[in-house]
């Protein structure tokens, strides 16, 4: 919707290009830019929490600086700038024997897969850029774009880890899929509507409304979603194929500089793109729990940023409690425990809408 | 059948309980943090101090210093020193426990005995030392000593000294122109007698 | 039709790596991710200790020791030490006993700790890790106020100790024993009874008895296939037959005997009768005494040669000191544990995958400073 607005907007303010394709290139392009703002603007501020909460809960603080000059601000705020500059600053290197071509796509391929899927992420009323009405199926298509990345980067660095790690990414992404996307059939049989303002829109009316309570089995549908998609972003528990201790970096080992730093770019765009869908799909979007209370047109994009901010909270929490899972027990897990529950879950869905109506 | 059950069981509640520790962590950072913020807070920090300021400790190891006035070229700490990073030459005085003004030479130590050796050259590597502390311990007048600590009276604690080149951290305890000023000491004495 | 092979690949786990504890070379046949033989290279860290231990004299010796094992180095002056004054045949007073077990213990404690949040960091759980750490911390203050130093002391002198207890330790000590009695209930809660950890260690790597016997394996990595063999039992030096403490055997707890979780735990039962031994210790230790009285001025032991054995975190360490009668020692030579820790390596990893192998390193609680001096 935002984009046909602003063509409109764009035309009533130009008239002489209005209903011209260059008003409507410059049209998509503007919220597009805007996008990636949000996602730069992400990346920055995840990376500094992800720092202060792993601190927090190691009795430690973190970064921090308390003067001015070389130190990174109070509270290490300037944090992440300072990294960001040392990475823009290093060296690139490519490996002699690596493919070049393949080597320079990965990043680039993984970033793709990842900011595709945040046209379609509402993150308020009328903000969506692009309102499609087979919404989270395009999410759930989109989103396995990363798995290419992935697997391009572990190949073309020519080395046996990072192969290793691409292979057993690729392997645990796909897998991950299927419960996850079991579980937002739960949602779409409740809703009857692919689409996610539709999706949001049926949660209206306070947290009663919302699909997580609706069922007990669309309870536990959150819980298999949720842990299927930290698994699908390869966080801890599930982040074999970065693992420091074994692997040394997995498929990212041999970039380096503002390469490296697009993977991480990529994860956590991706991190932002499923939190806000199980928001959007379980947590009642950008809807206020209590009805009526700051319920009005601006109110939206706050409760949906609180809501994203909490679940990614929780991921970042489970990264600094568990242990790593082993590469079998992984996928073990997924086909023999998330996939049964999933489709019990799907099953139990539809005899509960029977019978209780 | 039942081990499936019991597995998933177990995995939620151990998780439970792990998740359970790390909040409380968290939000209790004011009262568990450790971190001291070095260069702002330097050693010990007193609200986690253990009762001890380095002041009381019974040995320290922090930088070698040498009183050089005190030292009476007895070549104990150079014999025992496990990397033998101390070097000492010293040379014959005129006359013993007498003051030999032109290179600043002081015939007595502060603890009374006469010297009867000038040290022309106190080389101590610290880019060998390994900091046993192994030196301190035979000098008998007590010159040779790591900073700080016990010793803060004599000399303020030292532990940062890094230095740009390795060269540097040849510290050079003799009195410059010992050497040279011996030899025409010694020359003259040649001369004279 | 014939089996189908596949390739094998030859991988290295470099000497660079985050997590072989040290510098560590191993050389590692695979087929897809099942490992076929692992063998390790080292060699990597060799300072020729025991050359250089023949031009020093014995006192000056001391400093070379605590650099061997680094991470346990009280408990390799304690071996040293013994072994010098059992060729010389030197009396200690009792104090001076006390003040060594209490260091020995302590420094236990410290080393268990880090190779446990060691191995957590390992299998991927970033927080226990500097939880331990943190508690190992205030170990280290302690010996910062005896000895001054945090992690190579040259403390225990031959003959006695370098100083005194200062004042106060004790009551730092009691006082650092009574907050980390319940930090170990909060380390079994977070890690050790975590099913994902039990997944990732329980079953794996299984030392049989007679495997680890055969080997010379020693220490925890003994204790946890059920053998009950402990040096400061079974071969008593210093004042240990003083103490009431047990020795910590495996039981399968979450598995088979032997395996990955049962060395990890054993090393945290061990952690438990440190804090025994060292309550007793701090009580009964005399108040007053020279700890300088039996320094001899000049070593010089007699004629002969000695081995003699101490119980160190990481096992059964081994003096062999030759002497003829002069200051400076003929021989001396260092038999290490983690030398036969690694060298079992090779038979327990077999089969299993890569993040396996990991685990199973890290179980075994190697130091490379020890296994290549």
């Amino acid at each position: 919707m935002s984009v046909d607005t602003l063509f409109d907007f764009l035309g009533s303010i130009i008239p002489a290009m209005e209903g011209s394709g260059l008003l409507l290139v410059i049209a998509i392009l503007i919220p597009c830019l805007l996008l990636f703002l949000v996602v730069a603007v992400n990346a920055i501020v995840m990376v500094y929490a992800e720092r202060k909460v792993a601190a927090f809960m190691q009795d430690r603080v973190g970064p921090m600086g308390q003067g001015v000059g070389l130190h990174a601000g109070k509270w290490g705020l300037l944090q992440t700038v300072a990294d960001a500059l040392k990475l823009l600053t290093k060296e690139d290197i490519i490996p002699k024997n690596a493919d070049k071509l393949l080597f320079i796509l990965a990043p680039f391929m993984i970033f793709i897969g990842a900011f595709v899927t945040i046209v379609a992420v509402p993150f308020g009323e009328n903000v969506i850029v692009a309102d499609f009405n087979i919404g989270i199926f395009y999410i759930l298509a989109m989103g396995s774009l990363g798995v290419i990345g992935i697997i391009l980067a572990g190949w073309s660095s020519n080395n046996k880890w990072s192969l290793y790690g691409g292979m057993r990414s690729a392997a645990q992404i796909i897998s991950y899929e299927i419960p996850a996307g079991l579980s937002i059939i739960v949602i779409i049989m409740l809703t009857g509507t692919l689409s996610m303002q539709g999706i949001i829109q049926y949660q209206a009316g306070g947290m009663f409304n919302w699909i997580i309570f609706a069922n007990p089995f669309s309870f536990i549908a959150f819980f298999i979603y949720f842990i299927s998609v930290v698994a699908e972003t390869n966080r801890t528990p599930f982040d074999i194929p970065e693992a420091e201790s074994e692997l040394v970096g997995g498929f990212h080992t041999e970039y380096s500089g503002m390469r490296w730093s697009f993977f991480f770019l990529s994860e956590y765009a991706n991190m932002l793109v499923v939190c806000a869908v199980a928001a959007a799909g379980f947590l009642g979007g950008w809807h206020s729990p209590i009805p009526g209370y700051f319920d009005s047109n601006g109110w939206g994009v706050f409760w949906m940023m609180s809501k994203i901010v909490f679940l990614i909270f929780v991921m970042m929490w489970f990264r600094w409690t568990f242990p790593r899972l082993r590469v079998d027990q992984l996928m073990n897990i997924c086909w023999k425990v998330f996939l049964p529950i999933s489709l019990i879950n799907i099953f139990g869905v539809g005899i509960w809408t029977l019978v209780f109506g | 059948m039942s081990k499936y059950f019991r597995d998933i069981y177990e995995s939620l509640s151990t998780m439970m309980t792990g998740l359970g520790i790390t909040w409380m962590h968290m939000v209790r950072i004011r009262k568990n943090n450790v971190t001291l913020q070095y260069p702002e807070e330097k050693w010990p920090r007193p609200e986690r101090n253990i009762g001890f300021d380095h002041s009381n400790y019974n040995v320290i190891r922090t930088k070698l210093h040498v009183d050089i006035d005190d030292c009476i070229g007895c070549l104990k700490c150079e014999r025992i020193c496990p990397v033998q990073c101390i070097k000492i030459v010293t040379e014959k005085a005129p006359v013993r426990g007498d003051d030999i003004k032109d290179i600043g030479h002081v015939g007595v130590t502060s603890n009374g005995s006469r010297k009867a050796l000038v040290v022309t050259r106190f080389d101590i590597d610290m880019t060998e030392c390994c900091y046993c502390n192994l030196c301190t311990y035979p000098c008998p007048e007590e010159c040779i000593y790591m900073t700080g600590g016990p010793n803060a009276d004599k000399h303020p604690i030292d532990y940062e000294f890094s230095e740009f080149d390795r060269s540097d951290l040849i510290y050079r305890f003799a009195k410059p122109g010992t050497k040279e000023g011996m030899n025409e000491v010694l020359s003259k004495d040649g001369a004279e007698s | 039709m014939g089996v189908v092979h596949g390739e094998e690949m030859v991988l290295n786990i470099g000497p660079q790596h985050p997590s072989t504890h040290g510098v560590l070379r191993l050389k590692v046949k695979t087929d897809g991710e099942i490992i076929s033989e692992i063998t390790p290279v080292i060699g990597y860290l060799h300072r020729c200790f025991e050359k250089h231990c023949e031009n020093m004299t014995y006192d000056q010796v001391i400093p070379f020791t605590d650099r061997c094992d680094y991470l346990a180095a009280m408990a390799n002056n304690f071996g040293y030490v013994v072994a010098v004054e059992e060729l010389m045949e030197l009396k200690v007073p009792e104090k001076v006993e006390y003040i060594r077990v209490i260091m020995a213990e302590l420094q236990r404690i410290a080393s268990h700790l880090l190779a446990l949040g060691v191995y957590g960091l390992d299998i991927g759980a970033f927080t226990p890790f500097l939880f331990m750490l943190r508690d190992r911390e205030r170990i280290l203050d302690m010996f910062e106020m005896t000895c001054g130093a945090r992690l190579l002391y040259n403390y225990m002198w031959v003959g006695g100790v370098s100083h005194d207890l200062p004042k106060g330790f004790v009551e730092t000590a009691f006082q650092f024993l009574d907050y980390f009695e319940p930090q170990i209930e909060e380390y079994n809660k977070l890690l050790t009874y975590n099913k994902i950890f039990i997944e990732r260690t329980a079953d794996i790597g299984v030392l049989p008895q007679d495997v680890a016997i055969s080997y010379g394996v020693s220490g925890p990595n003994l204790r946890a296939s059920g053998v009950k063999w402990d040096l400061r039992r079974n071969d008593t030096y210093s004042i240990y037959e003083k103490f009431d403490f047990d020795v910590c055997i495996g039981d399968g707890g979450q598995g088979t005997l032997g395996d990955c979780w049962d060395r990890y735990y054993v090393r945290m039962l061990e952690i438990k009768e440190s804090v025994k031994i060292l309550r007793q210790a701090l009580a009964q230790m005399p108040k007053d005494g020279d700890v300088h009285q039996a320094l001899p001025k000049k070593i010089r032991p007699p004629k002969g040669s000695i081995y003699s054995r101490t119980e160190t975190p990481r096992g059964d360490l081994g003096f062999y000191i030759e002497s003829d009668g002069s200051p400076i020692p003929t021989r001396v030579k260092m038999r290490s544990p983690a030398f036969t820790a690694l060298s079992v390596l090779g038979e327990l990893a077999g089969g299993w995958m890569m993040s396996d192998v990991i685990s199973i390193l890290g179980s075994l609680d190697i130091v490379l400073g020890e296994i290549d001096r």
